[in-house]
């Protein structure tokens, strides 16, 4: 991929060299019951689906309590959802544990994802603040979307990203988890950053 | 309706580890014979699985779980899903299929290691799919 120029694009399906679909991830991070189950289900093809995944040793950060000498030490619940966008791309959607005390967990969740949707419910702004500094410091795209609680929002998305400072770059954007429409250009939007990024990036190699 | 009341376990029980048993009366790493990772490594979530065979190709002694896992697979289905519709924690799902894997019967399309979701290509494919929702 590094060497290849930045072309014209064939509109066609991408092949994998294994039969097997491409498979993206996005996640949808946020505090605790702000709607990211929401806003998965409103745009997945399936009801929202809820695995637990285990935290083991090597995910754990050194001073969880108690979780040393256990290989299995407990599992935490994350929904997802699917979107079949062809024959050859599936994209999946995951939720993150709500509580910060999972943020550990995030490792496993954000690896491998094109990026992040932060979702903020005005009337807790305090509650995204993990989710922001975890994406901004591992360097993921992400966008804020302000979720509207029927119809209303209280602050405007200006005042949250000032409230969030979040570079320039971040698109800050008002979000009816339940509206379609809305969810669909959130992802459009957040796509579109991911994509500028690794064009850069391959201009710079 | 929740699974606790199901195996009788009222909050109370604060010596079952709840996480561990309520979905299964057997523990699920019993499945596994104690093996918490698979010889292939760590199957990302969103990971594609599909099955190489049917379920009448699986032998006499296959598991219930191989079973379900090779009905699952008929057509691509995620590490995640998998884990979902079995109701099986991740960790012990990988541990059965990393088994599946090197019997042939399924195959895996591994993506953490492949920066797809950096690739410009497939970048644009996702963008398009998504406009076109």
């Amino acid at each position: 991929m590094d060497s290849e120029p930045v072309g014209p694009i064939e509109r066609q399906a991408v092949v994998s060299p294994t039969g097997l679909p491409f498979s993206m991830k996005i996640v949808v991070a946020g505090g605790y019951a702000v709607g990211k189950t929401t806003l998965v289900g409103t745009i997945s093809e399936i009801e929202p689906l809820t695995t637990e995944a285990d935290i083991t040793v090597e995910s754990l950060g050194i001073d969880f309590p108690g979780e040393v000498t256990t290989k299995t030490g407990t599992t935490v619940a994350m929904d997802f959802g699917r979107i079949t966008l062809g024959p050859d791309m599936v994209l999946y959607l995951f939720g993150t544990p709500g509580q910060d005390r999972f943020l550990f967990l995030w490792d496993e969740l954000v690896r491998g994802a094109v990026g992040g949707i932060v979702l903020v419910d005005t009337r807790r702004i305090e509650d995204c603040f993990p989710a922001v500094d975890y994406f901004e410091h591992l360097g993921i795209p992400f966008v804020v979307a302000v979720n509207l609680f029927n119809g209303v929002y209280r602050h405007h998305p200006r005042e949250v990203r000032e409230a969030l400072s979040v570079p320039a770059n971040v698109p800050v954007v008002l979000c009816d988890a339940r509206n379609r429409l809305h969810v669909k250009e959130t992802l459009v939007l957040l796509v579109e950053g991911a994509l500028r990024r690794a064009q850069m990036a391959g201009v710079a190699v | 309706m929740s699974d606790r009341d199901q195996f009788g376990l009222d909050g109370s029980a604060d010596v079952v580890p709840i996480e561990l048993a309520r979905r299964t009366v057997v523990r699920p790493y019993m499945l596994t014979r104690g093996r918490t990772s698979s010889s292939l490594g760590v199957f990302a979530l969103h990971a594609p699985l599909l099955a190489l065979i049917t379920t009448d190709q699986l032998g006499r002694n296959a598991t219930p779980e191989d079973r379900k896992i090779i009905e699952l697979c008929q057509t691509p289905t995620s590490v995640a899903e998998v884990s979902a519709r079995m109701s099986t924690p991740v960790g012990v799902l990988r541990v059965l299929v990393g088994d599946l894997v090197d019997a042939r019967m399924v195959t895996v399309r591994e993506v953490e290691d492949r920066a797809d979701h950096r690739d410009v290509r497939l970048l644009e494919r996702l963008l398009e799919g998504i406009r076109g929702l």
